[in-house]
């Protein structure tokens, strides 16, 4: 096999290494290539694989992202799809599932609590010790009924067991995982 | 009353089976190269070397019709790699025959009459006379990877286009059943070649998925996608694209092995050559040589 410092001292493809290179030798000229790579910049994305949230089925995703972890930049995901490989759904997605992109970016999602008081028309943001402190008010902890608790379809086993641990804890005792709907 | 379109059987494809595992090439892969290396050079920085090697690929195909009668491996072999996971056509094991090097030859002569530059010429003629002991001993250095400074760096893009005419026809000619799976899933199935570059399938049962293009038999084989080829590392993949360029060509890199390979996307440019957009999107593995990034691609015409 190849040693990577030999494969360095082979290459053609570096700036240094275009003239030596056979097609240096041969009389081609690497001048213009260089000229043009000068004005030229990376860019980096990345692609992830993840599992559909939405059904039992599980289906595989490939999510494509921009942005530059290491230059502070915020990571953007730009595109969804079915991911090839996966045995379950080989590339293909369902039209919720094709439509994931728009849930991800969508302006409706909930990302901290909201309380809407009792004759009010509109949801308020609370910080989460309120939360827990209104839900906890008036409630017999070993029996919550008022609230339920849904898991995501992609969870593994661990997080199924801290699902668990963490809502029978609080005395919950509706919950499900999404993977069951 | 509006028109309604009512879907007969077959219309709609069948859903996809299992995964192919190989993408045999076409026997007509040189001459596609050549009109592909053709459109590419027109405004290209490099397109003198793009229309040699649209040349040298025309006279590569040329030279197929010479192979009708080399040996292929018995049947009993193919069956006995298959089962210990060997490829049958090995770089290293493989006797060829003495034929590829009329093939280099013929080649060679094809090609006096192009626009080979000055120094281009030379190595052709000189090659032409070089004794077949010599011509043996580069192909044995090139295809078991073990090269130093003494290397004839000229002679490679030659030398290697004879030996990818003659392992075409090889394999080809056995076509993909003959192969199996190899213990080492980086390495081609046909002839233990390392890859050039991989390239994501559009299609119908290989649609989205990602096939690792042998440098020398041109053979496609199937690896899961976002998985360092070299070291199987999932974590830590990253696609490299030159900015405001083409997306259908981009560089992924392993944070852990600290290397990169090609990655060519057909949907979005259906017309690509695995050798020939990876020679002429040269640019993107300068600045990733000077990113520090180390090409793992092995391309006989970018030696």
């Amino acid at each position: 096999m190849l040693s990577r410092r030999q494969f360095l001292q082979f290459s053609a493809v570096s700036a240094a290494g275009l003239s030596t290179s056979s097609l240096g030798i041969l009389g081609f000229s690497a001048t213009q290539v260089l000229a043009e790579v000068r004005q030229y910049k990376l860019e980096r994305t990345t692609e992830t694989r993840n599992t559909c949230p939405y059904c039992s089925v599980g289906c595989g995703l490939l999510m494509y992202s921009l942005g530059d972890k290491a230059k502070n930049a915020p990571a953007e995901i730009i595109h969804i799809e079915g991911d090839p490989d996966h045995p379950v759904n080989r590339g293909t997605l369902c039209p919720k599932g094709a439509g994931l992109l728009d849930f991800v970016h969508s302006p409706n999602r909930l990302k901290y609590p909201e309380y809407r008081a009792p004759g009010s028309d509109k949801f308020v943001r609370i910080s989460w010790d309120d939360f827990i402190a209104k839900n906890a008010d008036g409630t017999t902890v070993n029996r919550w009924l008022s609230t339920g608790f849904l898991a995501a379809s992609a969870s593994s086993n661990e997080s199924g067991y801290l699902t668990h641990k963490v809502v029978r804890s609080l005395g919950i005792l509706a919950f499900d995982n999404q993977a069951r709907v | 009353m509006t028109k309604v379109n009512v879907i007969q059987p077959g219309t709609i494809e069948a859903p996809p089976g299992d995964i192919p595992f190989l993408l045999l090439p076409e026997r007509n892969t040189f001459q596609a190269r050549a009109s592909r290396l053709r459109a590419l050079a027109e405004g290209h920085a490099l397109a003198d070397y793009l229309r040699f090697l649209a040349a040298l690929a025309r006279a590569q195909h040329e030279s197929l019709s010479l192979f009708r009668r080399v040996l292929l491996p018995e049947a009993q072999e193919l069956e006995r790699c298959r089962e210990h996971g060997m490829p049958p056509l090995g770089t290293r094991g493989w006797v060829r025959d003495p034929v590829w090097r009329e093939a280099l030859r013929g080649i060679l002569t094809e090609l006096e009459a192009g626009t080979l530059p000055e120094a281009g010429r030379a190595t052709a003629a000189r090659l032409k006379d070089t004794d077949d002991a010599s011509l043996e001993r580069v192909a044995e250095t090139l295809l078991a990877g073990d090269y130093d400074e003494t290397l004839d760096r000229a002679a490679i893009p030659f030398i290697g286009a004879a030996l990818q005419a003659y392992w075409l026809h090889l394999v080809t000619t056995l076509g993909a059943g003959a192969f199996g799976r190899l213990e080492t899933p980086h390495l081609c199935p046909a002839c233990g070649s390392a890859p050039m570059v991989s390239v994501v399938s559009v299609g119908a049962s290989d649609h989205g998925l990602r096939y690792l293009t042998c440098p020398l038999c041109s053979m496609q084989w199937h690896a899961v996608r976002i998985k360092c080829v070299f070291c199987d590392t999932t974590k830590g993949i990253a696609y490299y694209g030159i900015e405001g360029g083409s997306a259908a060509v981009k560089a992924e890199s392993c944070e852990a092995c600290q290397g990169y390979l090609k990655i060519l996307y057909m949907e979005n440019d259906p017309n690509m050559d695995a050798l020939a957009d990876d020679v002429a999107s040269i640019a993107l593995d300068v600045l990733m040589a000077d990113s520090g990034i180390t090409r793992r691609g092995t391309n006989f015409f970018l030696f």
